[in-house]
């Protein structure tokens, strides 16, 4: 019979986390209820600071797709979109996101929302990805509201001052755009204070990362990807900064205690891609099974803008922004894979290439063979996708993982 | 006592019986069908007739837990590589060509897993892929391979997808393209879809159940890697690199 199965250890912390996302949602109910104040849409790397610091209540759609993955909806609602003439090949947050409202259904409802809070104003920044400005053209379209973007140039490799001016400028640009519907004018003082809450809370964020190059780790990428809800939605305020606080000092009192977040830590991945939201928790069993934890992720790690700087806080959004993984040629993300690869003791790496996100998917041009090369550090790759589960062979994933992980024990 | 190693796979359930040499006494292979538990248990009664064996037995495949009675489970790639390195004991890769995955091992001069590949998720390069047009044209893998045989020149099919190809090949037919050339083609299809998976340096292992079945295409994969090698019944050699895991 099967041996006995080891789990991973839970946080404390994320009964903080739900009441802190509890709270976050529940301003965004209330502004929809009363209109004490406007809600704009943003994308999840896009300006948010400009945004909160302008008094919006900001809603993020690609949070509700990722909620879409993660409560198993996903698959229900691709196809409305597919039936009305999106691509089953493009971005599975945006067709589950637009399929899901297609049908008048979400999962907010479960906390008293009739529908995704409406918007006043759409803001996105391309630099993740194009499609986000399709996605938001959208819902523009459906509630006649401006849609303002950031166009951000792709596979940067030197980031000179004229890519950082050419963003800032459009950072800007977007200013008086967003005036004409905000209900209070742009303060510099208070974009400057935004700036400046955002940039501790993406250092708080980085720190809580960081503790996982202790080993062993006491957190996993499996909790990383849930308790990042914060810096995505809530990057800017002071709220964001109160819940890392609890949860680095939680992490930091598990490093002095010796708790791990993988019982049995043997092996140390990298998970390079999109989370699998609709495996997370089946996954995080299966590694925990393994003695094995993904200390390291790319996803999680596209949150820290420690750039930002409230001295110069729309050159500094630019540069934070522009900086974004993602957004850099595969020359500057071999530097941070290296970099990452060492400070976080990794023994081997796991890439996933989603069908509908090749722009999160780093397996495309031969980056992995390269990379190996450079390191000797041995990888899987896995094909599925972020939400769009039928992408994805379970059992093939498992025997290429528990083969890695047998790969890994043989080399020791 | 002898040891019991079974591969249950999506579309056969392979076992053998070994030796405390390590050589292999009985193979014997059933349908998997639904449950994976009663395949194994086939195995077993076909083994009990003649052999007594120990426990727990050694398991790999996607029913690799699935069984009712003691057993170890280990991954069919690492089970593989063993006994590919057991047999030719040198560095090589293997390709592996079972119902529903295709697989890529590199062996190294230790008879370690350098690395591995295993198709995406298409049936396209896999047994599924025969199996499916062999079905549709209403032939067996013996007359599928004879007319591969009989071929006098390469058809390129055109179509990854399964259906597709189906498509494609009844077109062709319809056309006046000989079925024997088109077989051709749906093997070199298989064989382009499998040599991607990685670059092949070192000597080439070609295993699995449709090798076994399919003996043409072990001599197309030697047009392109003279040195190509297939072990006789290769589509066992993941259930007794099971048993020689633990031995």
């Amino acid at each position: 019979m099967s041996q006995e199965k080891s789990e991973s250890v839970k946080l404390q912390s994320v009964n903080s986390l739900r009441t802190t996302m509890d709270s976050y949602f529940q301003r965004l109910k209330t502004a929809t209820e009363t209109g004490n104040k406007k809600i704009a849409w943003c994308t999840s790397v896009g300006p948010a600071e400009l945004l909160y610091s302008m008094g919006f209540e900001v809603y993020f759609p690609e949070n509700h797709g990722a909620m879409l993955g993660a409560s198993k909806m996903a698959e229900k609602y691709i196809p409305t979109a597919v039936s009305h003439g999106y691509s089953p090949e493009i971005c599975s947050y945006l067709t589950s996101d637009i399929g899901a409202f297609l049908q008048n259904e979400t999962p907010l409802q479960k906390s008293g929302f009739k529908t995704v809070p409406k918007p006043d104003i759409l803001v996105y920044n391309t630099n993740q990805c194009k499609e986000v400005a399709d996605w938001f053209s959208f819902y523009a379209r459906h509630y006649n509201v401006p849609v303002l973007g950031i166009s951000t140039p792709l596979n940067i490799n030197e980031l000179t001052t004229g890519i950082i001016q050419y963003v800032a400028k459009q950072f800007e640009e977007l200013v008086p755009k967003i005036e004409k519907v905000a209900t209070q004018k742009f303060d510099i003082d208070k974009y400057r204070e935004t700036i400046g809450l955002s940039h501790d809370g993406c250092v708080l964020w980085r720190q809580v990362l960081e503790t996982a190059k202790s080993k062993p780790s006491p957190i996993n990428f499996f909790d990383s990807a849930i308790h990042m809800g914060p810096i995505v939605v809530m990057r800017g305020t002071q709220y964001a900064i109160d819940y890392y606080r609890i949860l680095l000092s939680e992490l930091q009192q598990r490093i002095n205690t010796g708790v791990s977040a993988v019982p049995n830590e043997k092996y140390r991945i990298y998970w390079d891609g999109m989370p699998l939201w609709y495996k997370l928790s089946s996954m995080s069993k299966l590694f925990a099974n393994l003695n094995t934890c993904i200390v390291a992720s790319t996803y999680c790690n596209s949150w820290v803008f420690d750039d930002l700087d409230s001295k110069n806080p729309f050159e500094s959004a630019a540069l934070a922004y522009c900086k974004l993984f993602i957004v850099r040629s595969d020359d500057e993300k071999e530097k941070v894979f290296e970099k990452l690869l060492k400070e976080f003791s990794i023994d081997g790496m796991i890439y996933h290439e989603s069908k509908t996100c090749m722009r999160n998917s780093n397996t495309h041009f031969g980056l992995p063979v390269r990379l190996n090369a450079k390191t000797k550090i041995p990888y899987i790759e896995i094909h599925g996708d972020l939400n769009d589960s039928r992408c994805f062979s379970e059992e093939q994933a498992i025997i290429a993982i528990e083969t890695f992980i047998s790969q890994l024990s043989s080399r020791n | 006592m002898h040891k019991i190693g079974i591969d249950l796979g999506s579309s056969y359930t392979k076992g053998v019986i070994v030796n405390k040499k390590n050589e292999i006494l009985d193979f014997y292979a059933v349908r998997t069908g639904f449950d994976f538990n009663k395949a194994a248990t086939k195995i077993l009664d076909k083994f009990s007739e003649n052999y007594k064996f120990s426990s727990p037995v050694f398991t790999c495949g996607y029913g690799r837990e699935q069984l009712n009675i003691p057993f170890i489970a280990n991954s069919e790639i690492i089970a593989l590589a063993k006994a590919v390195y057991h047999i030719y004991k040198c560095k090589c890769s293997v390709i592996d060509i079972g119902g529903q995955d295709t697989k890529y091992i590199k062996i190294t001069d230790n008879g370690q897993v350098d690395k591995f590949k295993m198709n995406r998720k298409c049936a396209a390069g896999t047994g599924s892929f025969i199996e499916e047009i062999a079905f549709r044209l209403d032939i067996t893998a013996k007359e599928f391979n004879q007319f591969a045989e009989e071929a006098t020149e390469v058809f390129q099919i055109n179509s990854f997808c399964t259906v597709f190809a189906v498509s494609e090949i009844i077109g062709r037919i319809k056309q006046g393209t000989s079925i024997q050339n088109l077989i051709l083609g749906i093997y070199n299809s298989v064989i382009d879809r499998c040599i991607e998976l990685s670059i092949i340096e070192d000597k080439l292992i070609i295993t699995g159940g449709i090798p076994d079945s399919h003996p043409k295409i072990v001599k197309l994969f030697r047009d392109k890697f003279p040195s190509a090698e297939s072990p006789e019944k290769s589509q066992f050699l993941a259930a007794f690199g099971c048993v020689l895991l633990n031995s």
